[in-house]
């Protein structure tokens, strides 16, 4: 994860080359990655949770200066809800603390608790790492934060902040409390059902692009609480494999979407049309990353949702058959947002508009992007084997 | 016997009462006066950190971990607000009168944190609340009047029911002294009374639900600087001296009853505070609310009297809030000094237009948040951890709730100083600002250092606990 931390931190770097007040801005983006990679790092749990903290501010400064019209809105909701799931994180861990005087994530392993209280320990961090995810019960702040929230900083919403629910819940639910897990599996996969397919009607029915990438953004970490939920090492590591691929195409058509917002001041779909004619470089990419996230095999989408699926089905058994249903939907909203907005005849109102293609120092990262989903698409074992010897070793010692 | 604390406390008084004499005869101010202070902090200092461990004065006052360590870090935070004081007030002829009545009721607070008789502790709460009394009324204001006359009646009754519950465990005990006072007590119906009593004198001094409704007319009547010392350095003596008298008085014969009435007392008072707090529309006001609701986390740590670990909540909040609500109002002042702004409205995009000492007040609001690795943010920890040691896990589940809600309006400003257009037309007025910025800075240095190392808190609360388990 602090691989994509600083993949994603060079490629938001180049593209926020023109921002205004540059100075207090790279300094926000320095302070909320330092935390961002203790948080991937860290073993102890008091660490993890200042750093988990920590991560806030900036990105309330982010939202709240560089965001658009809506801006001030947005932030206060972020960090209130935020904050709020995170106070249910503290308590948890606070009483995990009271219970084995030990903040270590070594000693923490393997340590037997109280089931009651081991329930109640898992519930409470669950609320905190759920909201951040974010799944379905607890999602409202996303959208209106990423709508809101510059491109770039849509990026790391997206990219990292997301990323630390699903990695918090990994670490320190999963791994630490399996047996308690075991019982709330039912649970989680419930909840990641109702998170993929409320996303995913909710983007169909979304007429602002961004908004529609938010929802599709909370769709995905539907699938990779999905893969958490099926406990056994091949859904963990689909699941994180789900995240790296989510991580690079959600970022990709963030950054898209943001600049054709830029040029056409408009968010909404059924303004937009036929951009295709005036962009065609820019709209190729927009086109792969839209595919990407659909699942086309040879990215990144394909590999992780499959791999998500797979393990589902291992896991659960047949009930999960419903699944593929929602890669449809996906497809759907996805592809209909295609044919509207970027193909077909030209608007009126956009043919005056003067498009240009991006300069180069800001199409790097959107090639990066793509290089990477396609290289670890058709390489998935690239990934795969960084993390799968950890994943393995761990279940082999928490299964004993 | 070690008169070596005594020696420091007199240190500091005798400069207080030196400054204004120096000051009318030689004709220094400013920068020497400042000089001459910095100069008594500093000795006055080094005097009660070398001061040994034991008993002063047959046991009217004692030297432990927590009077030494507490009582430097309050000079420290006393020092700070002097150099704000002086920054704001430099041209004001009185300016050295005010500093002294600082000193010396500095000096009243180091005398309470360490006491260790009823006696004692009467009188060094009255040397520390006096010269407040004059210091309220310092600007001449009509809201300062007003404030300095409920103060002084509000201050005048707390110390009239803390003296009658006092007289009451004299006669119940035949003696003033804590441990004395202690075995005496058995529980019956006139030592209750008595710790009613005794309560309601310390829940006036410490703003906590239902003697709360004075703080808040007074922070924001006074001028700024004399609230910072209100708010901050005598409150937080007042937590540790109530420390002392709850855990070496009352706590043997009535932890039952003690846990009952301060859960209760702590859930009210933060609650209000916080609710009250975010309908507020001045800036000060809104501080002041929430030193109405840390009165009630403290009052949680109280609550979880049972178990030993509540003593390093109390210790570490009582030392994370003397930093952030000192330098929350003295930032709040030197705003107020330099752009004329209190009110929300008036805040709008003062970050853009006054970047650094923005930057320090949302430190101190962050901590005041309790957002990590800050040392508010490590003291509502240990409150909330020993609720949860001591089965009070709704008063935590509350405290955290509380604690989430209040970050809405520290929020709330950083959002009218950072993400709003600026609103305020004219410049600022020239004034020492770098004493300020330092003043501030090094509390907010200090927040950060306490906000990590946490070690030393825990060394004197448990050395307290031992101290006590050992009588």
């Amino acid at each position: 994860m602090i691989g994509i931390t600083a993949f994603l931190a060079l490629t938001v770097t180049l593209s926020s080359w023109n921002v205004e007040r540059s100075g207090a801005y790279f300094f926000l983006v320095m302070l909320f990655l330092g935390p961002m990679v203790g948080v991937f790092s860290t073993l102890n749990l008091l660490w993890f949770f200042i750093f988990w903290e920590f991560t806030l501010i900036p990105m309330f400064f982010h939202i709240g200066i560089w965001g658009a019209e809506n801006r001030i809105y947005a932030a206060m909701k972020f960090i209130i809800y935020t904050h709020l799931a995170s106070v249910f994180l503290l308590l948890g861990i606070i009483i995990l603390y009271l219970k084995t005087h030990t903040f270590d994530f070594v000693n923490l392993a393997g340590i037997s608790l109280d089931p009651s209280v081991a329930k109640i320990v898992w519930i409470l961090m669950f609320i905190g790492f759920a909201v951040k995810m974010p799944v379905v019960p607890f999602h409202t702040w996303l959208p209106d934060a990423h709508v809101q929230a510059p491109s770039p900083i849509s990026v790391f919403l997206a990219g990292l902040l997301l990323k630390m629910g699903a990695y918090g819940l990994l670490r320190w639910e999963i791994l630490l409390l399996p047996e308690t897990t075991k019982q709330f599996a039912p649970l989680m996969a419930f909840i990641a059902l109702l998170t993929i397919f409320y996303a995913g009607f909710r983007a169909l029915a979304e007429d602002h692009i961004k908004r529609m990438v938010a929802y599709s953004s909370i769709n995905h970490m539907g699938f990779v609480l999905l893969g958490l939920s099926a406990l056994i090492p091949a859904g963990i590591s689909s699941a994180l494999y789900e995240m790296v691929g989510h991580a690079l195409i959600i970022s990709l058509l963030f950054m898209i979407a943001g600049y054709v917002h830029h040029k056409t001041h408009t968010w909404y779909i059924s303004e937009l049309g036929g951009i295709m004619k005036k962009i065609p470089g820019l709209m190729t990419m927009l086109v792969i990353g839209v595919l990407a996230a659909v699942g086309l095999p040879g990215t990144a989408g394909f590999v992780g949702e499959l791999a998500v699926m797979i393990s589902a089905f291992k896991y659960w058994g047949w009930i999960m058959i419903v699944i593929p249903l929602s890669s449809a939907i996906s497809a759907g909203f996805f592809i209909w947002m295609l044919q509207r907005a970027v193909f077909g005849p030209l608007r009126e109102s956009l043919s005056k508009i003067t498009f240009s293609e991006l300069p180069l120092i800001e199409n790097i990262p959107l090639a990066m992007y793509i290089g990477a989903f396609i290289i670890i698409g058709v390489l998935p074992f690239l990934v795969f084997d960084v993390y799968n010897p950890t994943v393995n070793q761990l279940f082999e010692s928490i299964m004993r | 016997m070690d008169k070596v604390f005594l020696t420091g406390v007199l240190v500091i008084a005798l400069t207080g009462v030196l400054l204004p004499v120096v000051n009318r005869i030689f004709r220094v101010s400013g920068i020497p006066g400042v000089a001459i202070a910095s100069a008594g902090y500093l000795i006055s200092a080094m005097f009660i950190l070398s001061s040994e461990e034991g008993d002063i004065l047959k046991n009217f006052f004692v030297s432990d971990g927590v009077s030494r360590f507490v009582g430097a870090l309050i000079l420290l935070s006393s020092w700070l607000t002097m150099l704000v004081i002086y920054a704001i007030k430099e041209k004001d002829r009185f300016v050295n009168e005010l500093i002294a009545g600082l000193l010396l009721s500095t000096a009243g607070a180091l005398l309470l944190i360490s006491s260790n008789n009823f006696l004692s502790l009467v009188i060094s709460m009255e040397l520390m609340t006096m010269p407040t009394y004059l210091m309220v009324l310092f600007v001449m204001t009509k809201p300062s009047i007003e404030a300095g006359i409920k103060y002084f009646f509000s201050g005048a009754f707390a110390v009239g029911t803390l003296l009658f519950g006092v007289s009451l465990l004299y006669g119940i005990s035949g003696s003033l002294d804590f441990s004395a006072v202690s075995t005496a007590l058995n529980g019956d119906f006139l030592g209750i009374i008595a710790l009613i009593f005794v309560l309601a004198g310390f829940g006036f001094k410490m703003t906590a639900f239902p003697f709360h409704f004075w703080g808040p007319d007074v922070y924001d009547g006074t001028c700024p600087g004399v609230a910072s010392i209100l708010t901050g350095i005598l409150k937080s003596a007042v937590f540790i001296a109530f420390m002392r008298v709850v855990y070496e008085v009352f706590s043997k014969s009535f932890t039952k009853e003690l846990t009952v009435l301060f859960a209760i007392i702590s859930a009210i008072t933060m609650t209000l505070g916080n609710l009250l707090a975010l309908a507020q529309k001045r800036v000060s006001r809104i501080l002041a609310y929430s030193s109405v609701a840390h009165a009630g986390y403290t009052l949680v740590a109280f609550s979880a009297l049972s178990v030993p670990i509540s003593t390093a909540g109390i210790v570490y909040h009582s030392i994370a809030y003397v930093f952030m609500k000192t330098s929350a109002f003295l930032a709040f002042a030197g705003l107020l000094y330099l752009w004329g702004v209190s009110t929300m409205d008036e805040y709008k995009g003062l970050g853009r237009k006054e970047p650094l000492l923005s930057a320090l007040f949302l430190v101190f609001l962050f901590s005041l948040a309790g957002i990590p690795p800050l040392a508010g943010f490590m003291s509502k920890v240990f409150v909330f951890l020993s609720a949860v040691k001591a089965k009070l896990l709704w008063l935590a589940l509350l405290g955290l709730l509380n604690s989430a809600f209040s970050v809405a309006y520290y929020i709330w400003i950083a959002k009218q100083m950072y993400l709003e257009d600026p609103v305020v037309e004219h410049t600022p007025k020239k004034g020492n600002r770098k004493l300020i910025l330092l003043s501030l800075a090094v509390s907010a240095i200090t927040l950060v250092v306490f906000g990590i190392w946490i070690n030393p808190i825990l060394e004197v609360s448990a050395e307290f606990v031992s101290s006590q388990l050992g009588r």
